[in-house]
């Protein structure tokens, strides 16, 4: 067989292999996306019915109504917080993961990290109810200790938001910052200590400079699923809070003015793209200056 | 400047010795080795000089002053790590530069300190580069210049060279000494390449199995090894067990022995002669060391006596300047033999006879 021939079988054999994963994300996430994208740029009559019509008027209402903008505005800013708020705790944690001398415990603290992602972000998101809820854990223990007179209302409001999107995404942030933190060789932060810098000096210094790739990751990651998320918000905060995901649902599901829904999805992934896309230009910039 | 004086140190990792009450000085100014196979804790050693380790037992004093247990940030120290540790998100300047800002030197010291030290390593017009922009001799270059830009009191090399191919690993060699007489710093290497230890070094010490086995000069470690373990570590030795007899005649000066382990075409045991040494007063039974090269081959049979014998030639390794020869003797027992390029215009081969004889001063006794 001729070396060509050979090459051309190989080729063929991975994109046999690669035909189900692309009809999948064909079928399931190119099409919609385009499908979307289209209806995006329909009108829409005073029933809601979409007409045939094109124009820009979905992306038009968006982008004047100060009721989206302010929308668009928490949204983001929620998610900022959520994902700066999950990279602060996440560190400890990964060192903790990664710096703990015992295999056992190490092993240990993974599970304890991953297991809740084995549970629906329902029940995790519910057990927020449980616990700041008029008569939850807090309010009862407050009470009890006679801090407070009448409960507070924890649930219902942005901050409950945060709360429980940062419990549910922070295995997210630590992962990938354990990682960036395992592959820093040890004898750097030896040779750091032998020209004379102490512990902090060397975390600052040294351990904290390598990390930056992992904490972009779980930036990227925690950002992305906290801008997006309906359900969270839904639970803890009410349908009410100024979330864009949570303002699609209800144009999509309650007001059924589809195209509306589809601008504001579009919208959405614009900004969470251009937020990835800053990161990841900073990742590239900060591992082209390292790698080259 | 300053000596480090090593003082009854053992260091356990749980039920494991890796340390075994280790005493050693190395003198202030002195290119010193610390010289073994994996697994001898010369590394443990040096990270308890470095204080990345703490001894079990025992002192660490550098300059006089006791440092057991002082953390490495303040010892004064400069370090070279087996690759080279260069931070890769700062350039060179910066890495050089990392130990004076700690110090909290005044920036434009710091600029002069780097300069010069970077200059001392040749590599002036790299101070902006990145370290992954640099070759591997390049990163090892810039490791040296940051270690010693802090103007350490000792400067710890840990396997410097073993990531380097040889040709470049000869050069850092010869540069890396020339850098430390021209310091004059207290200096040591660990390393397992003994042709390293032994070319790079005032003194070395051979550990091997936690302990100290031998501590001297090049020549003194080579030629007169204190025991099996350092004979068998440097370089290759034929080992011979021997028992002394009595024998008239024999030159004064020289002992006569024979050796069971060889023995001749009738199945008489070799002959030996070995200079006399007061390793060898009243011994019975001696253990003998015979360096390869000390060998000489001939192609006849010179005479009668101790010290030669007929061997057939089993294998043949050519290795360029020298030649890497083994033998059996007709009656038993190999020697392994090393004769110089030029001893030979026609590579022996396996199958043909020489005759082989050597030195009485040649058989060193071990202990």
């Amino acid at each position: 067989m001729t070396k060509t021939k050979k090459k051309y079988r190989r080729n063929m054999f991975s994109w046999i292999l690669l035909t189900p994963s692309l009809l999948f994300m064909g079928i399931f996430l190119i099409l919609p996306f385009l499908l979307l994208l289209i209806l995006s740029f329909h009108d829409v009559d005073k029933y809601m019915n979409t007409l045939s019509t094109f124009s820009l008027s979905q992306y038009i209402e968006v982008f004047t109504s100060p009721f989206y903008l302010g929308t668009i505005r928490s949204t983001l800013w929620v998610a900022l917080l959520t994902t700066v708020i999950c990279i602060v705790l996440a560190y400890p944690a990964a060192y903790l993961l990664v710096r703990s001398p015992n295999q056992g415990t190490r092993t240990m603290f993974y599970i304890l990290l991953v297991s809740p992602l084995l549970t629906s972000v329902v029940i995790r998101t519910f057990a927020w109810i449980v616990i700041l809820a008029q008569n939850g854990l807090v309010n009862e223990v407050l009470m009890k200790l006679h801090l407070i007179n009448q409960p507070l209302t924890l649930l219902w409001n942005m901050n409950a938001v945060i709360i429980a999107y940062v419990q549910v995404m922070l295995p997210f942030a630590v992962l990938p910052i354990a990682t960036s933190l395992g592959e820093i060789a040890p004898n750097l932060r030896q040779a750091s200590m032998i020209l004379g810098a102490g512990r902090l000096r060397t975390f600052v210094k040294v351990t904290l400079p390598l990390t930056i790739p992992g904490m972009i990751s779980g930036a990227v990651i925690v950002f992305s699923l906290a801008a997006g998320s309906y359900i969270t918000p839904l639970l803890v905060g009410g349908r009410l809070q100024p979330f864009l995901p949570l303002s699609i649902y209800q144009q999509v599901m309650q007001v059924s003015n589809l195209p509306l829904g589809a601008a504001m999805s579009l919208t959405l992934l614009l900004f969470v793209g251009i937020v990835v896309g800053v990161l990841g230009w900073i990742l590239k910039r900060w591992e082209g200056r390292m790698n080259g | 400047m300053s000596n480090i004086t090593i003082q009854q140190v053992s260091r356990e990792f749980g039920a494991n010795t890796a340390l075994k009450q280790v005493n050693l000085e190395v003198r202030e100014g002195e290119f010193f080795s610390l010289l073994g196979p994996s697994g001898c804790g010369k590394t443990t050693l040096l990270n308890i000089i470095a204080g990345f380790l703490e001894p079990t037992t025992g002192e660490v004093l550098i300059g006089g002053r006791e440092v057991t247990d002082l953390p490495p940030y303040r010892r004064d120290i400069g370090m070279v790590f087996q690759n080279y540790a260069l931070f890769p998100h700062l350039s060179v300047f910066e890495n050089v530069a990392y130990g004076l800002k700690v110090r909290k030197m005044p920036r434009a010291d710091i600029r002069k300190r780097v300069e010069e030290s970077l200059a001392s390593v040749r590599l002036e017009s790299f101070a902006a580069r990145m370290p992954h922009q640099l070759s591997g001799g390049q990163q090892q270059r810039v490791a040296i210049a940051r270690a010693l830009a802090i103007k350490p009191k000792v400067l710890l090399l840990d396997e410097p060279l073993s990531n380097l191919d040889a040709k470049l690993r000869k050069e850092m060699q010869s540069e890396l000494r020339s850098l430390q007489q021209s310091v004059g710093i207290t200096t040591v290497l660990v390393t397992h390449d003994q042709e390293e230890a032994l070319s790079l070094s005032d003194r070395i010490g051979i550990l091997g199995n936690g302990e100290l086995q031998q501590l001297g000069s090049p020549l003194d470690v080579y030629r007169r090894p204190a025991n099996r373990f350092v004979a068998e570590f440097i370089g290759q030795v034929n080992l011979i067990e021997a028992k002394a007899v009595s024998a008239s005649g024999s030159p004064a000066g020289v002992l006569t022995y024979q050796t069971a382990q060889y023995r001749l075409a009738s199945g008489q045991p070799l002959s030996l002669s070995a200079a006399s040494d007061p390793a060898l007063t009243g011994k019975e039974s001696v253990l003998f060391m015979l360096r390869p090269e000390r060998i000489q081959l001939s192609p006849e049979h010179a005479s009668e006596g101790t010290n030669q014998t007929e061997i057939q030639i089993t294998d043949v390794s050519y290795a360029g300047n020298f030649l890497r020869i083994a033998g059996t003797l007709p009656g038993g027992g190999e020697l392994v033999i090393q004769a110089p390029d030029p001893s030979f215009t026609v590579l022996p081969e396996p199958g043909q006879t020489l005759y082989a004889r050597w030195a009485p001063e040649d058989l060193v006794p071990l202990v």
